[in-house]
């Protein structure tokens, strides 16, 4: 079998009304494109008929192809047994609740064909509650993009497409599928985003609410300071450390004042001293631990720079453009 | 008798039904012999093919010559020695390599369960369990044991989330592809079945008699119950934050941050405005130690992240149960049945190149 152009990636958690007619939307979406493709399902453990069904339905359909789990691990896991399974040079991600629309996968095609790495989908029109749902997500978006430093207004949108290249080589865990790009922008990738369709939603419970927003905002700096200093862990530790030391700093300093105007020496003082020293101290061994672990661990920086180069030197004339 | 690698072991025929694998450490039974017999009888019940794997976890040359007459006797014995003592879990891994049955029965190597149950432990996996384990029922022991016992399960139940009976129990049935799933080191054998069913494993306890020789013979000494407790941190760890360091230091450290903080700036106020002396006052050292211990837990939090990105490939943290995939062309005839039999190519998924996958 020659892998196909496109796969597409959807993970399914209890979606037993929304298979059939999500199945029936993608084939009529992207048959007209033109292009082979395969649509992988990654069932994330449903308690309901959605195996049956999705089985069902690969048994007409040879383009469709099932990744089971045992049980239910969440979402980012099953994007990445998805994106592990799928063999297109493309990878679009979709959710399995039908309120992304198949059809604007031709759109997202054509800006990876413009030369873009990842493009992701922007519901701009999003029918959700405003209170629980488009407010903290407003929010939080903000906020991501004012971290990360990847300015995207959608990073919940799950309907994106990549590069098979580059998000494969992406470690995904944890909660991160709503990272993925931040993560991603360690290969430094031409990133597009595109106004995409969003339909409210019709069969099943939302999967998610208010509850997330912790989790995400530390998932945030994870990824703010392992994008940004995998490499460096000597350099980043050694950041940490600054306050520090001029903590330290100051208490001696102060300590040495005292000692030579009063001639007495203050313990509490001069111990916060050597407490804080102590911690520099600790804090840049623990650094040197971090190049240990980032010596012995698989993830290579090189490894990303090369993601991007090829496609760099067929297609510089285009600018990196974050809205369309 | 040799030491067996986990490399150097030859790849097992598939042919057999039931592997038992009994690690022999520091408590067995005084009489080898015995014990086999008793585990060979209660498996005979079930009319499987079977072997017995036996692991000397550490020289033992008492053990070694009652086996040595086992074998003489014409005993189907495989007994692999390890050079010293590696601890149960790695014992069981040793044993494991060699394992070629379908199903794989752990057995301790002292009297603990009655031999007929060891049938029950077998019948017990099927459809709807990948995991048997044994629970001592009805069981002997005082009314202080019963308390320890319980406040113990109920512990790693809080903590877990999985209500367990008998984690003590080394009697367990499984199949291949728990242990294959699943590395056991250090002391993890006891908490096999938590681990298991977090990788999505079904896990069931069946209540199996126990031996009158296994008694509780008064008290443990206090290190038994230091270990109990640091088994319950690693359980801790490994269930909730493998993957997640820093949503455990970072709360940690970032509350002890913020209160050493909020101590340090009424310090300093109190120095500025209300004039109050800070240099005989002990609290500013608590309220410094407390900012630094705040700040090196969320470094080691951070370092924790820095570990599992790196190494992010290694620790997958999803089981993949089957990948279904049907041909172009469908076979001529599709036998029709329960939701098991499928016409297609449905593999569970060892290969982990996704190429390999393609029919």
């Amino acid at each position: 079998m020659t892998p196909p152009d496109l796969s597409i990636v959807v993970p399914l958690f209890n979606e037993e009304e929304s298979v059939r007619p999500l199945h029936a939307a993608i084939t009529s979406a992207v048959e007209p494109l033109g292009i082979s493709f395969e649509i992988v399902f990654v069932d994330d453990g449903s308690k309901d008929s959605t195996v049956a069904l999705v089985d069902e339905i690969a048994r007409h359909d040879p383009r469709v192809c099932l990744v089971k789990f045992r049980r239910n691990y969440g979402q980012t896991p099953a994007m990445a047994a998805g994106i592990a399974q799928a063999s297109g040079e493309v990878i679009v991600t979709m959710d399995g609740d039908l309120q992304n629309d198949p059809k604007d996968i031709g759109e997202l095609l054509r800006k990876i064909d413009e030369g873009h790495d990842i493009v992701v989908g922007w519901r701009h029109e999003r029918q959700d509650k405003l209170v629980s749902r488009k407010i903290p997500s407003r929010i939080a978006n903000r906020l991501i993009a004012k971290v990360t430093g990847v300015p995207i207004k959608d990073n919940g949108c799950s309907l994106k497409a990549y590069r098979a290249g580059l998000i494969k080589k992406i470690p995904l865990y944890s909660e991160m599928h709503r990272f993925i790009p931040a993560m991603a922008s360690i290969a430094g990738p031409r990133i597009a985003e595109i106004k995409v369709r969003h339909h409210a939603r019709q069969f099943g419970q939302s999967k998610y609410g208010l509850s997330r927003i912790y989790k995400v905002l530390l998932d945030m700096m994870v990824i703010k300071t392992v994008a940004s200093f995998t490499a460096r862990p000597m350099l980043w530790f050694g950041l940490l450390s600054v306050p520090m030391l001029l903590a330290s700093a100051l208490a001696f300093g102060w300590s040495v004042v005292n000692f030579i105007t009063t001639d007495r020496l203050s313990l509490p003082i001069a111990g916060s001293g050597v407490i804080f020293l102590s911690s520099a101290i600790v804090l840049m061994a623990s650094g040197a631990v971090g190049e240990l672990v980032y010596r012995t661990g698989d993830v290579r920086e090189q490894e990303f720079s090369g993601l991007t180069e090829r496609i760099a030197s067929v297609v510089s004339h285009h600018p990196v453009s974050f809205n369309s | 008798m040799t030491y067996v690698s986990s490399t150097g072991a030859p790849a097992p025929s598939r042919d057999l039904d039931v592997s038992v694998i009994v690690p022999v450490g520091r408590r067995h039974a005084a009489d080898i012999t015995a014990l086999h017999a008793e585990y060979r009888d209660g498996l005979r019940k079930l009319g499987l093919t079977y072997e017995f794997i036996i692991v000397l976890d550490g020289a033992n040359p008492q053990v070694a010559a009652d086996l040595q007459r086992l074998l003489q006797k014409g005993e189907q014995l495989i007994v692999i020695g390890l050079t010293r003592r590696f601890g149960e879990a790695t014992a069981l891994m040793a044993g494991f390599q060699r394992a070629s049955g379908r199903i794989i029965v752990t057995l301790p190597a002292y009297h603990q369960i009655q031999g007929e149950e060891v049938a029950k432990l077998v019948t017990a996996i099927g459809p709807t369990a990948d995991l048997a384990i044994g629970r001592r029922w009805p069981r002997a022991g005082g009314r202080f044991e019963i308390a320890r016992r319980n406040a113990f399960h109920r512990l790693i139940a809080s903590v877990t989330g999985q209500r367990f009976n008998d984690l003590g129990c080394g009697a367990r049935a499984m199949k291949r592809r728990v242990l294959e799933e699943i590395q056991l080191y250090g002391d993890q054998h006891r908490f096999l079945p938590v681990l298991a069913n977090r990788q999505g494993f079904r896990v069931v306890e069946v209540d199996v008699r126990q031996s009158p020789q296994d008694r509780y013979d008064g008290g443990y000494p206090p290190k038994e119950y230091a270990h109990r407790v640091l088994d319950i941190f690693t359980v801790f760890f490994l269930v909730r934050f493998t993957k997640k360091p820093l949503r455990f230091f970072g709360m940690l450290g970032a509350s002890t941050f913020v209160i050493g903080a909020v101590l340090v700036t009424w310090l300093a106020i109190d120095r500025l405005v209300f004039q109050h002396p800070l240099a005989d006052r002990p609290a500013l050292l608590l309220s410094s130690l407390l900012v630094v211990l705040g700040m090196q837990l969320f470094a080691l939090g951070l370092l924790g992240e820095l570990i599992i990105f790196t190494h992010a490939r290694d620790i997958k943290d999803y089981q993949i149960d089957e990948v279904i995939r049907y041909p172009d062309k469908l076979p001529a005839a599709l036998p029709q049945g329960g939701d098991l039999t499928y016409a297609g190519v449905r593999r569970p998924q060892n290969e982990s190149s996704p190429a390999a996958l393609d029919p």
